[in-house]
């Protein structure tokens, strides 16, 4: 059977999956970056691995979403639609897909309506496969989400997250199906996402099979993660229980708790009657090999633990967040109490706070409540605004059982029913003046922006903006190789870094000697495309050392001469001091005049009042932002 | 041995000059101050002399520039533009030191510097002026006499330093308040410029057009005109770019302005080269403005339209020969556009960027393009000169290819380390009004949105900018 290209109708999409005389694969990358490798995974690698993993034949490349938007903007410096723009061109036949945290859309807290549906109309121009998911299975979260999918024309796959535990039934599962088919309609895929890879092949294959004996036309695609070491297990049960299509990456980025290798999985299924459909095994290989090298540079975001953690199945944290719950441990300096968090107190409170689903944004709420127990002592004791918001029902009803009162009572306090009763219940967000954030957006960066600035805007406000200044200042940079972009340790003197830029052009650089003056100020010299540049740096604060002066900006003069504070505004010398100490001034009064390359220019004073302080007299030397004159009002 | 001439300046005018000087086969002489030591002037001279510390005032050391032209034999000095240029006791310290000075006598000098005795002349000889006064008085007396022809003209008024030129000792008054306050700060300025307090008034022609005539003269009274330039885009007063010829399409009138410019060096006994600047009002009405008794910054564009090379007649002409070609032998042909490229911000209202190194200079290059300057890779621009890096001259035969050619040369331009004017430029080159050609001297205060360009690094400035940070560091901050 044929890969499906992208471009087909989503209601052929469905029946040929339903037809499907086999399975078919979706390469998580995105997950994969995202687990192991703390979403670093730069666009430059991707780029590198587009023809080959096109060639490969996956159903989709799930390659934005989750957390990744965030650190595309705020860590990788690349814009999230041009990402995808540039590997669509290399990859046409490939449907994309995504990971959508439903009301949370890919951030951590509900966003309006109008946010959701402008966003999701935006990203459905690149984006083939919605996966959406809510971290309370509640259906009404993701509604918004599944309208605009199917109004873009684009393929819906909604979720039912899955856990284990006593209430974690087939029935359960099978009940929530219903929901979301009520909802969306049967042309759809299913995905059952085991974000934490819980369960046995056996639990899986069975739910994989409830499902299927009562939705036996819904296309299911398996998602897990191999935590464990046994997500081949549990993605074999799966298919050979009716799941048309399963999650898995290329074998040479595989770390421990994202997607197994995709390789392996074709082995395992083919010896047991399953063809891959669509796949190239060379073209698989092939991915592998052509990236295999770029892991050494990315080895600083590796986890700090190394192994696989079967004890996944006691703590349940999904894999997208073990890297960065590891390294905040490791960072926290608490790598020590992460036995008794993993497999004591993160259970216990998993359990204290209803048994849902551990999964953005409801997992860090859960290991937040876990670390604080233990390190702050009294548990709940200092409870976070994100439990407290889930004890009042914002971001779902519990779906099997309220937490018992005394938790209620530690975290809102001795009247916590009152409280519960007048603010507990999702709230109704309000929409936000789309073209009023536009203007602000717009007089943050100085230039009209485009929708897609506005949509990173409206999810991030100050990484968005701090993104669009770092690009303007250093350009496209996901031309970098990782060899660049996360470099151990300064490069080579005389070492070349050659790289490509955006608009095609091939530049050298070779690494000069750096220079340091008295005043502890580097230069970096830098043989650009064979002509020498030079790049100063200001001395790095050392701790107990006073920082160097800093360099007053042209605005920052202004606003201190509105109160008086009278600076030089550019380099010159005091060639005449027109006023005395107590002198009166009035606006636009000369304080004195400088001079600088001949031109003599009067210092004048933006307020009225008395001359307090003359910091300067005639013939001083001075630099921007040097202290003039004070000027008090009168009182 | 060969003869040697003095080159009594500094920057890119000491080497324009020494460049017609070696083609002559002379051996240049340069003279430098201590912040001008590593001026690219000293290195194309055959020899140079330290005058002293300065900063500007060894360059206007009438006795020190002498004693170096003694020491080192030259029998000629060519005072440039700005400094001692226009100082009539330099060119007669020459005369009486047996030195020829390259351009007019003293005598000269000293009657058209002086605006006043400037404007006796011309008047005596019908040249049409602008009302103006003689020089004020000292003190009070003096703000009484501006008040008072204010009172009679109106404002604006142009407030003059008598010893001024190239832009520098003028100012706009438009209102009693500030005569008050401009005239002591004037005398003070024209003070330190030009050891000479003394100002006066000009009634103000409003955004009138800047047109003056290139003239040149031997000593044997033959007098003829090299064309017109347009110096109406200015900036405080300073010209910013100079075209050759200028746009008024009534070639009559260029003419007539052209043969009362030819006029007005006649009546005052003009030799060798100079530069007769008229106003132009909106009805063509032409006034006289003064008579620069030096070679101009701008003179390149002349050189371009005629083929005739200004420095070279000058010289020449100081060493006593004739012209050595007749005003029929003058045609101009096509246009030449010239810009100053400056080390300044113009969106800080062009702020000197003195005290900054060049850390990269590429120049561009091709057909009808010149370039005048002395910058260099790893050049720091002292701070206490004037900020021109580099002047760009381009010419081409229609008026649309000049600005087109400007436009490339300008994109072709590659200087790191200060700002410059060249954004701007490339702003000012696609103002539907300057490629009409239409502009008088109020073009950039009604033209605000010149002054709203973004600076655009390529992708490798930006690129290498984080690749220097990145190692420097030794980590990618913006990544973790």
């Amino acid at each position: 059977m044929e890969r499906i290209i992208q471009g087909t109708a989503p209601s052929e999409v469905v029946a040929r999956l339903r037809n499907a005389d086999g399975y078919f694969i979706t390469n998580t990358a995105r997950d994969l970056s995202q687990s192991d490798f703390k979403n670093r995974i730069l666009l430059h690698t991707d780029l590198l691995a587009a023809p080959s993993r096109e060639k490969a034949g996956y159903f989709s490349l799930e390659i934005t979403g989750g957390a990744s938007i965030h650190v595309d903007i705020l860590r990788k410096q690349v814009d999230p639609f041009l990402k995808l723009e540039l590997l669509r061109e290399k990859m046409p036949k490939t449907m994309f897909q995504t990971l959508c945290r439903g009301i949370n859309l890919f951030g951590y807290r509900p966003y309006p309506q109008n946010v959701i549906r402008f966003t999701v109309r935006e990203f459905a121009k690149y984006v083939d496969v919605w996966r959406t998911f809510d971290c309370m299975n509640h259906v009404p979260n993701m509604q918004a989400v599944f309208e605009e999918v199917a109004k873009a024309g684009k393929i819906n796959e909604p979720c039912i997250c899955f856990s284990t535990g006593p209430e974690h039934t087939d029935e359960f599962y099978v009940k929530k199906v219903g929901a979301i088919v009520d909802v969306t309609g049967r042309e759809i895929i299913l995905c059952i996402k085991n974000h934490g890879g819980l369960g046995s092949p056996q639990r899986i294959g069975q739910l994989v099979n409830a499902i299927k004996q009562s939705y036996p036309d819904l296309p299911i695609h398996y998602h897990g993660h191999n935590t464990d070491g046994n997500d081949i297990g549990r993605i074999a049960a799966a298919v050979m229980n009716g799941a048309t299509i399963i999650d898995a990456s290329d074998s040479s980025m595989t770390g421990f708790y994202g997607p197994p290798p995709s390789l392996t999985v074709i082995q395992t299924l083919k010896e047991l009657g399953y063809t891959a459909l669509g796949i190239d095994e060379n073209a698989v290989i092939e991915t592998s090999e052509i990236i295999s090298d770029q892991r050494q540079y990315y080895a600083a975001f590796e986890s700090q633990i190394k192994g696989f953690q079967p004890t996944v199945q006691i703590h349940k944290l999904p894999g997208g967040a073990m890297g960065s719950s590891l390294e905040q441990a490791s960072k926290g300096g608490f790598l020590d109490k992460m036995p008794d968090i993993l497999h004591k107190e993160l259970p216990r409170v998993h359990k204290e706070l209803g048994n849902y689903w551990s999964v953005t944004p409801g997992s860090q709420i859960l290991w937040t409540t876990a670390v604080a127990n233990v390190q702050g002592g009294e548990r709940y004791g200092n409870p976070s605004g994100d439990l407290r918001n889930l004890l009042l029902g914002k971001y779902g009803p519990f779906p099997f059982y309220q937490p018992e009162d005394w938790i209620y009572e530690k975290v809102l306090g001795p009247d916590w029913k009152k409280v519960l009763e007048e603010e507990g219940g999702m709230d109704e967000i309000e929409d936000i003046d789309l073209e009023q954030e536009r203007s602000s957006l717009e007089e943050k960066i100085g230039y009209p922006p485009t929708d897609q600035q506005l949509i990173l805007y409206l999810q991030h406000p100050n990484d968005a903006v701090n993104f669009f200044k770092f690009e303007e200042k250093f350009g496209k940079v996901y031309v970098l190789p990782p060899s660049i972009f996360f470099p151990q340790g300064q490069f080579a003197e005389g070492s070349t870094l050659s790289f490509t830029d955006h608009l095609g052009k091939e530049h050298v650089i070779e690494i000069g000697p750096t220079m340091v003056n008295d005043n502890g100020e580097s230069s970096v010299y830098l043989n650009v495309d064979h002509h020498q540049r030079i790049y100063s740096f200001a001395p790095e604060a050392k701790p107990g050392v006073a920082a160097a002066a800093i360099v007053l900006s042209k605005e920052e003069i202004q606003t201190l001469a509105k109160n008086g504070d009278i600076r030089a505004p550019f380099a010159g010398n005091i060639c005449e001091i027109s006023v005395k100490e107590g002198q009166e001034v009035a606006v636009g009064d000369q304080i004195a005049m400088m001079e600088a390359m001949k031109m003599q220019t009067p210092v004048v004073t933006a307020i009225a009042g008395i001359v307090t302080t003359l910091s300067v007299k005639v013939g001083d030397a001075l630099k921007p932002g040097a202290k003039i004159a004070q000027v008090d009002i009168d009182e | 041995m060969k003869k040697k001439i003095l080159v009594a300046n500094r920057g890119e005018i000491a080497i324009r000059i020494m460049r017609a000087i070696q083609e002559l086969d002379y051996e240049a002489v340069a003279v430098y101050e201590t912040p001008d030591k590593d001026s690219r002037h000293i290195r194309l001279a055959s020899e140079a002399i330290l005058l002293g510390d300065g900063p500007r005032c060894d360059y206007l050391n009438i006795d020190k520039i002498i004693k170096a032209a003694k020491h080192t034999g030259a029998c000629a000095i060519h005072p440039g533009y700005g400094f001692l240029a226009e100082n009539p006791d330099f060119a007669k310290a020459c005369e009486d030191a047996g030195i020829i000075f390259i351009g007019p006598t003293s005598k000269v000098i000293s009657d058209l510097g002086n605006k006043v005795i400037a404007r006796k002349i011309m008047a005596d000889a019908g040249i049409p002026m602008v009302p103006g006064t003689p020089n004020l008085s000292a003190g009070d007396t003096g703000v009484q006499e501006a008040l008072s022809f204010a009172a009679q003209y109106g404002y604006p008024i142009m407030l003059k330093a008598t010893c001024g030129g190239g832009g520098r000792g003028i100012r706009l008054i438009e209102s009693d308040e500030q005569m008050h306050k401009e005239i002591p700060v004037a005398r003070s300025e024209a003070k330190a410029a030009f050891n000479d307090d003394s100002v006066y008034l000009e009634k103000v022609v409003l955004n009138p057009k800047h047109v003056e005539v290139q003239i040149i003269a031997d000593k044997e009274g033959t007098t003829l005109h090299l064309g017109t330039r347009d110096c109406s885009i200015q900036r405080r007063n300073q010209k910013l770019i100079e075209i050759a010829p200028s746009m008024i399409e009534n070639k009559e009138l260029l003419d007539e302005i052209c043969q009362t410019a030819v006029k007005a060096a006649k009546a005052s006994n003009y030799t060798n080269a100079g530069t007769v600047e008229f106003l132009i009002d909106k009805d063509f009405n032409y006034y006289f403005m003064e008579i620069n008794t030096r070679v101009q910054v701008e003179h390149t564009v002349t050189e371009m339209i005629t083929g005739i090379d200004i420095v070279r007649t000058q010289i020449k002409l100081a060493l006593g020969k004739k012209l050595s070609f007749s005003q029929e032998d003058v045609q101009l042909r096509g246009h030449a556009i010239e810009l100053r490229i400056n080390a300044e911000d113009p969106q800080a209202d062009f702020m000197p960027e003195g005290g900054k190194t060049v850390s990269l200079y590429r120049s561009p290059g091709g057909f009808g393009v010149r370039l005048d300057g002395f910058a260099y890779q790893g050049y720091t621009i002292p701070q206490v000169y004037d900020s021109l890096l580099v002047k760009l001259t381009v010419y081409g035969f229609s008026w649309h290819e000049t600005v087109s050619r400007v436009r490339r040369c300008l994109q072709n331009f590659d200087i790191a380390g200060p700002k410059t004017t060249i954004p701007f430029y490339l702003n000012l080159l696609q103002d539907p009004d300057f490629i009409k050609g239409d502009f008088n001297t109020s073009f950039l205060e009604t033209h605000p949105q010149l002054f709203e360009y973004k600076e655009t690094p390529n992708e490798a400035e930006k690129l290498s900018k984080l690749i220097a940070e990145i190692h420097h560091r030794g980590k990618n901050i913006y990544a973790f």
